[in-house]
């Protein structure tokens, strides 16, 4: 991404909307939780990007540190603590449970880690459905305090946040470690870069990322009947969708990917209630095989088909 | 009673290490990883339950059938989902395009089950269901005991065709080398194809033996790849034989474990079990050895 | 027997053969040489089908190989020793011979090949049931051409023999080399590094230099010329003879 005017304008502008038009129009109550869970969506996509993407480490227990994120963030506001705190309890404690169980499965290669993560997930979620059997939900008090305005303007900014910290790792020296670890493991550690340092970081990020779109998602719910629920791996398999279809490895295709992910889920939601995770799973196979830059790749074809015949025309 | 808890050890280590042949398989030969093998488990208990319910064929004589139709899935899932993937130039984008593909997969076809067979929990309930019989005063579950049985002529059998059979030696060639096979005038393709066919013939095969002895749902499949995993390691990456051994390893710590600790405690003690093994022998318990004879 | 017209042949968008056109007769030993990375493997690579050329075709017996994969055109009758050997290091040194033998036509006859092979190389018999990783670098060799040879070919390609091995283990396998080739009436196509070895052995030769023949003829014409000899092998025949 170049720093040029245009693009920051662009950008500028759709912030802006973002922003204004909640408030000057009545979008209704369906479409604003459509749009909060749209920004769940993108920091949860944005991090598991940063792992997998950038870092080449598939993660298939992704939804471990999402429902931790949830869990806390629902315990801590429950309990009287302020909602900004929880979901930043939330993410923290994502982390620190990456970093514990992460630890030993970061010494596994490709697939082993795969598996070590899925089992460790649903390992947790055995574990939270047998501690949190009954239903979860926060005292009447809380309800009728309800607006949903902060809900949307927290999960915007912290889906701005986290779009712009991912921009910012990208950039850096460590996002550049990052990519190296990705292509070749044993190149980079041959080159000087501590592999294991960099993997475990992009871990604790990702982890601390998707614990904050856990607390936001937590902060517009006050009823869970079973909060193991949020440790499904559909919550790994979600994201994963929105970054492969999107364009793994850039920033701009989670997001794509997952506007994309929410507008098929209303679409079909209504005609085919769960099955149309069927035509997510079918749309995922040919992306990966034969498209793997995903909906990015299509718009750079485009441009550059564009630009040349422009360039022709002069 | 501790002879019980060893017995009931070994019969479920069978069971564990039949569960991961097929994932063991495709993993050694291809190094594809198929997240969706406890899926396709799923899929043959039912096909199995589906010819029980409908024509009362015992489970255990519908392994062939199983076989037939789940091999023939597994052709199709290579075909069209997995090839692809061979011109990828490098082994590990290679592993984690499969893991990706066959994730995608795990949602296809656990939500065609569920449209089909419908959420509930199912189980063949036969008359050899909940008996046992008495070893010395040991109770074995009828249905434990098929299990270990079918389990040990599978593994068998797995050793034969790839020890002694042409075709085992192409897969072992392949496995090893797939360049050099194809000089030799291997047609390596087609020997991915039919490993792929028989990988998915042996998790239906184990998906009959889980529908007899406990029960399936559309979403089970997860709980029985995670078992697979945890053989999978013990058993040392690209050791096929020493899978069903690891099984038995597994089947006994576990029964032991819960012996200790008592039933309640039956996943934490797998989990302990898995992450144990993870810190201090991720290579596997046994010798490193691909596909070897002789 | 063999026709290759006009091959170009790229890795990616590098291209490694210009143009080339050879020709293999029956019964006579070819032989490529030339510096290192000038193409002579890559030559062998595609006719046995492993790499495919961009255009231009190859002909063995009437039939086109450069659209064929590798494991049919051992069907019809090429076998290649590839570079490195490639055994298959955990089958045993039987198993690689029988495992040579994949194709129909190859797998009737594959006891009695095996017992060819034992007698052109008894050592590959005494070691039968090890594993093929264990052997020593001569062995290995002398088991990749059998391995080759089990397949009953009507061509035979090595690519890159001597590498590694003690002149005496060279020298072994040349004299087994050229028994096949005389008793069989086998035409072997023959890469080398080792300029004195190929020429003593061969009954053609051409010269591959970045990727184009640049030399070719009868191998007792091409040592003759120690213009040709010193400006793309190196070698200078006076001081060698001297």
């Amino acid at each position: 991404m170049r720093f040029d005017s245009r693009l920051i304008l662009t950008l500028a502008l759709i912030a802006a909307c973002f922003i204004v038009l909640p408030l000057i129009v009545d979008l209704g109550s369906s479409t604003m939780n459509i749009l909060i869970l749209l920004f769940v969506y993108v920091i949860l996509s944005q991090s598991w990007n940063l792992l997998g993407g950038y870092t080449g480490q598939i993660n298939l227990g992704f939804a471990a540190y999402f429902g931790c994120g949830v869990l806390l963030t629902h315990l801590l506001w429950k309990s009287g603590i302020p909602i900004y705190l929880a979901i930043t309890i939330g993410g923290l404690s994502a982390a620190l449970l990456a970093g514990v169980i992460g630890l030993p499965t970061l010494h596994l290669r490709g697939a082993y880690f795969a598996i070590g993560t899925i089992a460790l997930a649903e390992a947790l979620r055995i574990v939270v459905g047998n501690v949190f059997p009954s239903s979860l939900s926060l005292p009447g008090s809380y309800a009728s305090n309800f607006n949903v305005f902060p809900r949307y303007y927290l999960g915007f900014g912290i889906a701005v946040l986290t779009i712009v910290s991912a921009y910012g790792l990208v950039r850096s020296k460590f996002g550049l470690a990052m990519v190296c670890v990705r292509d070749d493991e044993e190149a980079a550690q041959v080159t000087g870069i501590n592999t294991f340092k960099t993997k475990f970081i992009a871990l604790l990020i990702s982890a601390f990322l998707a614990g904050l779109a856990g607390g936001v998602y937590s902060f517009n719910r006050f009823y869970f009947h079973h909060i193991s629920a949020v440790f499904e791996p559909i919550w790994t398999f979600e994201p994963l969708m929105a970054v492969v279809i999107g364009g793994s490895g850039t920033l701009i295709g989670p997001i794509i990917g997952s506007i994309f992910l929410i507008v098929l889920s209303e679409i079909f939601v209504q005609t085919l209630g769960e099955a149309h995770l069927i035509i997510f799973g079918i749309l995922l196979i040919p992306v990966v095989l034969y498209s793997p830059s995903g909906l990015v790749g299509w718009i750079g074809w485009l441009r550059r088909v564009v630009g040349e015949s422009t360039m022709n025309h002069d | 009673m501790f002879t019980q808890t060893i017995a009931y050890g070994i019969l479920v280590g069978a069971m564990y290490g039949l569960i991961t042949l097929g994932l063991g398989l495709l993993m050694g030969v291809m190094k594809f990883l198929n997240v969706a093998h406890g899926t396709f488990i799923v899929l043959g208990g039912y096909v199995s339950y589906w010819l029980f319910t409908h024509y009362g064929l015992n489970p255990y004589l519908s392994i062939p059938l199983v076989i037939v139709v789940m091999f023939v899935i597994g052709l199709v899932v290579y075909r069209v989902t997995l090839s692809p993937l061979l011109k990828l130039p490098n082994v590990g984008s290679r592993l984690n395009s499969s893991m990706l593909i066959t994730f995608g997969i795990i949602y296809v076809v656990d939500n065609l089950m569920t449209i089909f067979w419908k959420p509930d929990v199912r189980s063949i309930v036969a008359p050899f269901t909940g008996r046992s019989m008495e070893f010395f005063g040991t109770k074995l579950s009828i249905t434990g005991l098929c299990g270990f049985a079918v389990a040990i002529v599978i593994a068998v059998v797995l050793y034969l065709v790839l020890g002694r059979t042409q075709f085992g030696k192409h897969v072992r060639a392949a496995t090893q080398d797939a360049e050099a096979a194809s000089l030799c005038g291997i047609n390596v393709h087609r020997t991915y194809l039919i490993s792929s066919g028989i990988a998915i013939a042996l998790a239906g095969i184990a998906g009959v033996i889980i529908v007899s002895s406990y029960s399936i749902s559309p979403n089970s499949g997860l709980r029985w790849l995670l078992v697979a995993f945890v053989v999978m390691i013990l058993a040392g990456e690209g050791n096929i034989h020493a899978i069903v051994p690891a099984g038995l390893i597994l089947g006994l710590l576990e029964a032991v474990g819960v012996f200790i600790v008592g039933a309640p405690y039956r996943q934490v003690v797998a989990l302990v079990i898995f992450i144990v093994i993870l810190i201090f022998k991720p290579q596997g318990l046994f010798r490193k050895r691909r596909l070897t004879y002789g | 027997m063999l026709e290759a017209s006009n091959i170009n042949v790229f890795y990616g968008d590098i291209q490694a053969l210009w143009n080339i056109s050879l020709a293999i007769h029956g019964g006579e030993i070819v032989t490529f040489i030339g510096s290192n990375g000038a193409g002579k493997s890559t030559i062998m690579k595609t006719i046995a089908g492993l790499v495919k050329p961009k255009d231009g075709n190859i002909v063995f017996e009437g039939i086109r190989l450069d659209r064929l994969p590798a494991h049919k055109i051992v069907d019809l009758g090429i076998s290649m020793v590839p570079e490195g050997r490639r055994l298959f290091p955990e089958m045993t040194v039987l198993e690689n011979l029988e495992v040579g033998a994949s194709t129909k036509a190859a797998s009737r006859l594959r006891c009695a090949t095996v017992n060819w092979i034992h007698e052109l190389f008894p050592i590959l018999k005494e070691r039968s049931k090890q594993l093929a990783g264990t052997l020593s670098g001569g062995e290995q060799q002398m088991l990749a051409i059998g391995r080759a040879l089990m397949a009953q070919p009507k061509l035979l390609l090595i690519d890159e023999m001597s590498l590694g091995l003690s002149p005496i283990v060279v020298e072994r396998i040349l004299q087994a080399i050229q028994d096949v080739n005389r008793k069989k009436k086998l035409p072997i196509a023959l890469v080398e590094q080792d300029v004195g070895i190929a020429l003593s052995v061969a009954d053609r030769g051409y010269i591959i230099e970045h990727g184009r023949i640049v030399a070719e003829g009868e191998t007792k014409v091409l040592q003759s010329d120690g213009r040709l000899m010193e400006a793309y092998l190196g070698v200078n025949l006076r001081k060698k003879v001297g």
